[in-house]
């Protein structure tokens, strides 16, 4: 369960966030959708304790990120890029974080097996392609076996075959209960994946609810996303 | 507690930048032992080398590189770049997500950075004074346990100095040039002492004191309270460095 309560944020003196909430469910895919700049990732890196909100609280399980105890075996994360050093090799970038939480080396085999990194785990990540990386970063967020994930942007620079794998990994997930938000700009990916949508436009959530409901009397998600941002497809974002 | 820890070695010990400063630093002292022995030799018998008893205590100082840079590399690293297909990309962004409390996060930094400089300079200290006794043992007695023992903990200091000022500046670029050239080429510190008596309680002055004297300085601080003066400047540095990674967005 993740509550994202009346979060705003300025960066600098931009405000990026305005009075941002909603809610992703366990059981449930929840797509967190809109254009680039849009504050996805400012959001994301929010409820991670990556960054401070000016005001709001963003919990994990009904806790602030930064009070949970080994938090990889309650949330995997997934953000920008892969997070391992680039002279580092898949498996010592693995190896560190698997320790950091107490957790065995054996998993560490484990979800480079599940990501299909197994015969790339002794290449440095600085020579990872971004679709490796993407593995490696979501290998990572495996290592604890978390029921909620976060993941921002999860199928950018995957391949065909990694885009349908990562969703079905997505459906799976929901379907074993686990909480998955996920965030992306892909509008006919997200309702492929997506059993609730939110909705955010400059810094504020225009709408949240099942994805049905928020392509409503509109053809496609698409353009029920234009219609609601009030952007125009092809336009000047 | 222990865990991170374990996950700051692990993360440590496996940067090349630190192995190479790890075995350069170990490595760098008794080399130059071995290359000044010749000089250090004819010195010693004509009585002309300046204060013998410290020989193997001076020579100790090049060493010190090592430890500079394994005190930068634990925090640059967190910072660098870790790819061109996303810039913005960083380690930190994996070590905070694993670890998000900040101070058990410095917490378990500064323990490893201590246990892997303090084993470098107990492993340097021994070789150096080894070699320092096999070539001039005749001339130059061994120091006493507890300036060794002093000189170990200037290095930790060091690396640890070296460490909040990359707290503070998130790059290594800044602390590295200005530590290494400081440390090597040309030492700002000592030329400030020509101009004022205050310098000499710059950090790396009044930390050499520790466990070296030089003679015809206008201050010279006792050992314990050089070792006092260094240590208050390492925690100044750390507590500001830790205030800016608790309240900076990673």
């Amino acid at each position: 369960m993740i509550t994202i309560d009346h979060v705003s944020k300025i960066k600098g003196k931009t405000p990026i966030l305005y009075d941002v909430s909603f809610e992703a469910r366990p059981g449930r895919v929840t797509g967190f959708l809109g254009p680039n700049g849009a504050g996805k990732t400012s959001t994301l890196r929010i409820l991670l304790g990556l960054d401070r909100p000016q005001t709001g609280t963003a919990l994990v399980c009904g806790r602030p990120y930064r009070k949970i105890d080994r938090p990889l075996t309650t949330v995997g994360a997934l953000l920008d890029g892969s997070g391992a050093h680039r002279a580092r090799t898949a498996r010592a970038h693995l190896r560190w974080v698997a320790a950091s939480n107490g957790l065995p080396g054996s998993r560490v085999d484990e979800v480079l097996e599940v990501v299909g990194l197994t015969s790339n785990a002794r290449k440095r990540a600085g020579r990872f392609s971004l679709g490796m990386s993407r593995r490696l970063g979501l290998a990572a967020a495996l290592l604890g076996d978390p029921a909620v994930l976060v993941l921002d942007e999860p199928v950018n620079g995957l391949d065909p075959a990694g885009i349908r794998w990562m969703r079905g990994f997505l459906r799976d997930s929901a379907a074993q209960g686990r909480t998955v938000l996920l965030s992306s700009h892909l509008m006919g990916e997200l309702a492929e994946t997506a059993d609730d949508v939110v909705v955010i436009d400059k810094g504020r959530i225009v709408l949240h609810g099942g994805l049905a409901d928020v392509i409503g009397a509109h053809r496609t998600l698409e353009d029920a996303f234009f219609a609601l941002t009030g952007t125009e497809a092809g336009g000047a974002w | 507690m222990v865990s991170p820890v374990r996950a700051e070695l692990r993360k440590l010990l496996g940067l090349p930048t630190a192995r190479v400063a790890l075995v350069l630093g170990t490595l760098l002292a008794p080399v130059v032992v071995l290359l000044n022995a010749p000089y250090n030799r004819r010195a010693l018998a004509a009585g002309t080398l300046s204060d013998p008893t410290q020989l193997g205590l001076r020579e100790l100082g090049v060493g010190l590189i090592g430890a500079l840079v394994l005190g930068v590399v634990v925090v640059s690293s967190e910072y660098t770049s870790t790819g061109d297909d996303a810039p913005g990309a960083r380690q930190l962004t994996a070590t905070l997500t694993a670890v998000p409390h900040r101070l058990r996060l410095l917490a378990a930094k500064t323990v490893a950075l201590v246990l892997v400089v303090a084993a470098q300079a107990a492993v340097t200290a021994a070789g150096t004074l080894a070699l320092t006794q096999a070539l001039h043992g005749e001339y130059v007695p061994l120091p006493a346990p507890e300036r060794v023992a002093a000189a170990i903990l200037y290095w930790v200091l060091t690396a640890l100095l070296a460490y909040a000022i990359t707290l503070i500046t998130r790059t290594g670029i800044v602390p590295l040039t200005l530590l290494i050239l400081n440390s090597t080429v040309v030492s700002v510190s000592y030329l400030l002492t020509k101009l004022t008596d205050l310098a000499a309680y710059l950090p790396d002055i009044a930390g050499a004191h520790m466990f070296l004297r030089t003679d015809g300085f206008p201050v010279e601080l006792a050992p314990v309270t050089a070792g006092l003066v260094m240590t208050a400047w390492v925690i100044t540095l750390l507590a500001v460095g830790a205030v800016l990674f608790h309240r900076r967005d990673a």
